[in-house]
């Protein structure tokens, strides 16, 4: 753990990444205490600007802006984390099995995979959304449905990779059944580089509800970052900070979120290791 | 593609040239040399010809008051001309200028001369008498004449129009005594007829081409012949449509300009860029979002009106499920419509495009409208809502809350959106605890129309120059006819209320009408099944080198005769 911690406060970028980060998970975590209420309940006059009676003015309805980035910061951190552990769970056991078995169960798994993969991820997370109404859950699983394609064929890599190593083959001479090898021979060996690919993906699926949000398929009911933003587009000249302050959130937590998916991708990398 | 809408748009500046100054400047300056030439040719002119005197100023205004081309900017795209099976907006916009009407309308819906120069209704109601104009002819030529009218009311308004069935459900037969008389012979009286003339709503079409065919698969419907202002010349799909001007048109000296041409854009941004640019001169209902035309208004070259729309009567409003908990009770439904603040939704979410609503006709139709009916538009609003609640006996809970809802919001745009957050908000301080849900337009009408499975839904209607067309669809108990969209939705309907609108409906005596209609709105708005927040006020944008724009209750989809340069 010590190593670990010390490859990755090598990488510079991934503390600021990760301190950041915090920040965003602190503020998602208090957003009840700091702005006790409903973000959406209007507190002020319409169109106030920032940095006066209200730290980061207010939205066309006279709302708090800062407190929809509170309480934004909670659903899209929400959001990225459940569609990650959900597209990561069935990722692994996809690819998995279609690693490790091959043959005829690799193709069909993989056929299916394919199928998924090709159609273009964002439509394909619009389409789902229209359909099964715009509610939290749908988008979760919306967002899921589209990002587990590469992680099932990256699992599958590793998982192929390993099938043919001595240390499994042995498993296999001892009469292991295969469901324990899978799970508690080759995916502990294979848990870095998919901890780093999910790490990612957490910031994937917040940029991905935020443009469903843009486009008014967000949950009318939870306060989002991409909400914010998709309802003062059409202010953008009048009041810019409808759109700003939401964006600068979105891109300071994606940005964050990616370095310290770099940071674990050092400290976890093996190859890195032995150097 | 696009040096063909280069052409056109430049005809229009070069033809402006010679007349306005405040233009020049709205103009890109990235012209072709080509332009620059013409342009300067034309103002070469107005040098020459200002030199020469008064009387040839006098004679170069008026001759700039001549001329130019307006460009007409349609939202939604325009799918056909056939303004005679379709009332769609952007079907009217784009047909409705090559109609005319037996009748047009002044601002407060009375009715004026047009085809008809003279009309009359006998005092049983039963028989209304138009007489039309002399030497009136089609684009093709062919005279119009009372034959035209017949075969327009009864072969084609009756059978193939959205509305004519209905406007003209009393007509039993008509007479054509002569070639400029026509006879209408009705069954009962039907007061409401006589709005239902204007170019827009009864096309007149020509008999002699018509006749014999299939009304519904007709080459004149994406080429219309008629009489009307302006002559169809051309229809590139996905361009322009042109319509040049008909110079046998009945109303000498119009219309003013020679070409308008219509375009459509599907970008919102991009329309609010051309008209900003002048590359077009003029867009309404819907054209550009509210608040684009907040920001357009106050730029020199464009003016933003909201007169024009007196014809339709839009409403926006809450509709309640009466069918089911809570708002089976009136008290409940009361309590909600005294919650609204219908200024500041006004303000705030339609940016001040409308006015208050107080029922369910219209501020518009002034001679039925009244305002002496319970009023929820009250300051201490939220404290009368609240009593009624207690009444109701929804009383709260442990954490304030009295009863769970889901409100369905309008899908058919952004303000709509804004609004269901404003009602969400506004009744949490009721203690009602509100759910939004958004859908698209078919699974909402599903919802809303046919499955009548939800509580409350914002909605908005048309509610047309008289109650009888636009206004009973949501109220009788007629209406409530599952599948048709638009109609009765709230289900809710009264014995009392059914017969006020049937009496009134074949009431000729307009005082006696206004009585009947005046107890109607009372025991509506008591009964509260609809929640009125505001009548829409729909900006018109238009370029102030033209004048005259909107003339007519119709607005954008009246005639469109009178405009001409400024």
């Amino acid at each position: 753990m010590k190593e670990f911690w010390k490859r990755f406060s090598r990488n510079k970028g991934a503390v600021i990444g990760l301190l950041v980060l915090s920040l965003v998970v602190i503020l998602a975590i208090t957003a009840g205490f700091i702005f006790p209420g409903d973000p959406f309940q209007s507190v002020g006059k319409p169109f106030e600007p920032p940095f006066g009676e209200f730290l980061f003015g207010t939205d066309t309805l006279g709302r708090d802006v800062a407190a929809g980035i509170v309480h934004g910061a909670r659903t899209s951190l929400l959001i990225g984390l459940i569609a990650t552990v959900l597209a990561v769970g069935v990722a692994t056991i996809i690819g998995g099995f279609a690693g490790y078995y091959g043959g005829w169960i690799d193709d069909i798994l993989m056929r299916i995979t394919e199928f998924f993969q090709t159609i273009p991820s964002f439509i394909f997370a619009l389409v789902l959304v229209a359909i099964l109404s715009a509610q939290i859950e749908n988008i979760v699983f919306a967002i899921a449905a589209v990002t587990w394609p590469p992680i099932t064929r990256l699992v599958r890599g590793e998982f192929m990779a390993m099938r043919n190593r001595e240390f499994v083959q042995a498993c296999v001479v001892l009469g292991m059944n295969d469901l324990l090898i899978i799970f508690r021979e080759i995916l502990p060996n294979t848990l870095s580089p998919i901890i780093v690919t999910g790490s990612l993906m957490v910031a994937t699926a917040i940029l991905i509800e935020s443009a469903l949000a843009f486009l008014g398929l967000g949950d009318p009911n939870v306060m989002s970052w991409g909400f914010m933003i998709g309802a003062g587009r059409t202010f953008l000249r009048t009041a810019w900070w409808l759109c700003a302050i939401p964006g600068i959130a979105i891109l300071l937590t994606v940005l964050a979120i990616n370095l310290v998916g770099e940071g674990l991708n050092d400290a976890l990398n093996p190859r890195l290791r032995n150097q | 593609m696009s040096r063909t809408k280069n052409k056109l748009v430049s005809q229009s500046h070069t033809t402006t040239k010679a007349g306005t100054d405040s233009v020049l400047e709205s103009q890109p300056l990235h012209r072709s040399r080509r332009d620059f030439l013409k342009t300067t040719g034309a103002a070469g002119v107005t040098i020459l010809v200002a030199g020469s005197g008064l009387a040839a100023v006098r004679e170069a205004s008026a001759a700039a008051r001549k001329g130019g081309t307006l460009v007409h900017l349609i939202q939604p795209e325009v799918p056909t001309l056939a303004t005679y099976l379709s009332t769609s907006s952007p079907v009217s916009q784009g047909g409705t200028r090559a109609y005319s009407g037996l009748l047009e309308y002044d601002f407060d819906l009375n009715p004026q001369p047009s085809l008809a120069e003279s009309w009359s209704v006998s005092e049983d109601g039963l028989t209304a008498q138009f007489k039309l104009r002399k030497g009136i002819k089609f684009h093709d030529g062919h005279p119009l004449t009372s034959a035209d009218v017949k075969y327009t009311i009864m072969e084609v308004l009756k059978q193939v129009h959205p509305r004519g069935p209905n406007s003209f459900r009393e007509v039993q037969e008509i007479e054509t005594p002569d070639e400029q008389t026509v006879i209408l012979r009705l069954e009962h009286p039907a007061p409401y007829m006589m709005t239902a003339f204007s170019s827009y709503e009864s096309p007149i079409v020509p008999k002699h081409l018509f006749e014999g065919k299939d009304l519904r698969n007709l080459p004149y419907a994406n080429a219309p012949v008629g009489s009307g202002p302006y002559k169809f010349v051309e229809w590139k799909r996905g361009q322009y449509i042109r319509y040049d001007r008909f110079d046998d048109y009945y109303k000498a000296d119009m219309p003013a300009i020679d070409r308008l041409v219509q375009r459509s854009i599907a970008d919102s941004a991009t329309r609010t860029a051309v008209l900003e640019r002048g590359e077009v001169h003029l867009t309404g209902f819907g054209g550009v979002p509210y608040s684009d035309a907040v920001a357009l208004e106050k730029l020199p070259h464009l003016e933003v009106t909201t007169d024009g729309y007196e014809m339709f009567s839009t409403m926006v409003w809450l509709e309640f499920n009466t069918r089911k908990a809570p708002f089976d009770n009136q008290k409940v439904r009361q309590a909600v419509a005294y919650a609204m603040e219908r200024q500041w939704i006004i303000d705030n979410v339609w940016f001040r495009f409308g006015k208050v609503a107080t029922g369910p006709i219209n501020s518009n139709i002034k001679h039925l409208y009244t305002s002496e009916v319970r009023n929820y538009e009250v300051a201490d609003g939220l404290e009368k809502a609240n009593q009624l609640l207690d009444e109701a006996g929804y009383k709260r809970n442990a954490d304030g809350v009295r009863f769970e809802i889901t409100h369905d919001l309008t899908p058919y745009g952004e303000e709509w959106q804004r609004f269901g957050e404003y009602v969400k908000q506004r009744l949490d301080r009721l203690g009602i605890k509100v759910t939004l849900r958004y859908e698209d337009v078919a699974t909402w009408l599903r919802r809303i129309y046919t499955d009548y499975d939800f509580q409350v839904t914002s909605n908005w209607l048309h509610g047309f120059a008289d109650p009888v067309i636009g206004v009973h669809r949501a109220y009788h108990s007629r209406s409530i006819r599952q599948g048709t969209v638009f109609v009765n939705g709230s289900g809710w309907s009264s014995p009392e209320t059914d017969k006020l609108m049937d009496d009134a409906g074949v009431e000729p005596d307009p005082k006696r009408r206004a009585e009947l209609y005046k107890e109607f709105q009372q025991l509506v708005v008591e009964a509260s099944p609809i929640a009125w927040i505001h009548e829409i006020k729909f900006p018109t944008v238009y370029n102030n080198m033209f004048s005259d724009v909107i003339t007519s209750p119709l607005g954008i989809l009246g005639a469109l005769d009178r405009v001409h340069l400024s």
